[in-house]
């Protein structure tokens, strides 16, 4: 119980690092966080989905991309083409380490990434980057701060282009949850609230625990 | 789902309000400046919500006056943008 509950530190990639939960001989799988703001909203969510997985038996890895969390290296100097490897390097690592190519859960701008581990993929609320482009962009006139630099987040010019065009791949296995009042395209719809959009941390247990559900018996299946 | 149950529903996730306190939002209940989880960072997140859910795009010129003055002018601007 204990050991499922206390993550571990793995280095992966150059330099960054990914949480560990759970045992490495069950299913394992590969969180990808929401981008910017949003993973901050998201974290104590995520970190509780993590655990309670771990606890029935699935090992969860949370890599924190590069410029992003406890990333070593600077956002403004990070390409689209950064993160997709370090995913890539994140994956191969889970694999060599448990034996077992993990499946994806991605949450939000996290979907914009997954297929960078070619595996199954399932997606909490997907949206696009020009959605997240425009957000920074709103933020940043809201809060009177410099549209280039919106809410202390500095993007590379490489970045920014890349987001603008960057789409969920519809490629290959995914499942897509929605919010029960989000009524674009999904494969089922949850109960919840958006903790992505609440300034003020936020939890939602039902929530917390109806994916905790979804993930189990699809990892499952 | 009407456009009207549609920018409630979003104003209830955005703003994190109760169901009763979005079912009751009507044509002449105000907006900004009301509504005091509506501050200007959450303006942001509402309209980027309004922008994926209602498939229109909103220029930042467009933003403010009556649009965020009322619940009935937020309907009007969505369903002028979608084409009535």
């Amino acid at each position: 119980m204990t050991a499922a509950r206390c993550p571990r530190v793995h280095p992966y990639a150059d330099g960054e690092f990914m949480l560990a939960y759970g045992p490495p001989d069950g299913p394992q799988l590969l969180v990808l966080q929401p981008l910017f703001e949003e993973m901050n909203r998201c974290r104590a969510m995520i970190a509780g989905i993590c655990r309670a997985l771990a606890e029935r038996g699935i090992g969860c890895w949370l890599p924190d991309l590069p410029g992003t969390g406890e990333s070593l290296r600077a956002l403004d100097d990070i390409r689209w083409e950064d993160w997709l490897a370090a995913i890539e390097a994140a994956a191969t690592m889970v694999r060599n380490e448990t034996s077992t190519l993990p499946s994806t859960f991605a949450i939000r701008g996290g979907a914009l990434l997954d297929q960078a581990a070619v595996s199954r993929r399932l997606r909490l609320a997907p949206t696009t980057g020009r959605s997240l482009l425009s957000d920074l962009r709103r933020s940043a006139l809201a809060s009177g701060s410099d549209p280039a630099r919106p809410a202390g987040y500095t993007l590379s010019p490489a970045l920014v282009d890349a987001l603008a065009n960057a789409e969920p791949s519809a490629d290959g296995d995914v499942r897509t949850l929605r919010l029960a009042s989000d009524d674009r395209p999904a494969d089922r719809r949850i109960d919840g609230t958006p903790l992505w959009r609440r300034p003020e941390p936020a939890t939602d247990k039902g929530m917390e625990v109806a994916i905790v559900e979804e993930i189990a018996s699809w990892i499952a299946s | 789902m009407t456009i009207e149950d549609q920018l409630r529903a979003i104003l209830r996730d955005v703003l994190g309000l109760g169901a009763e306190r979005a079912a009751a939002i009507e044509t002449d209940t105000p907006l900004f400046g009301a509504m005091p989880e509506l501050d200007s960072m959450a303006v942001a997140g509402l309209l980027t919500e309004i922008e994926d859910r209602l498939h229109i795009l909103i220029e930042d010129d467009e933003v403010g006056g009556e649009m965020l003055e009322t619940f009935g002018g937020l309907v009007d601007f969505v369903k002028a943008k979608r084409g009535g």
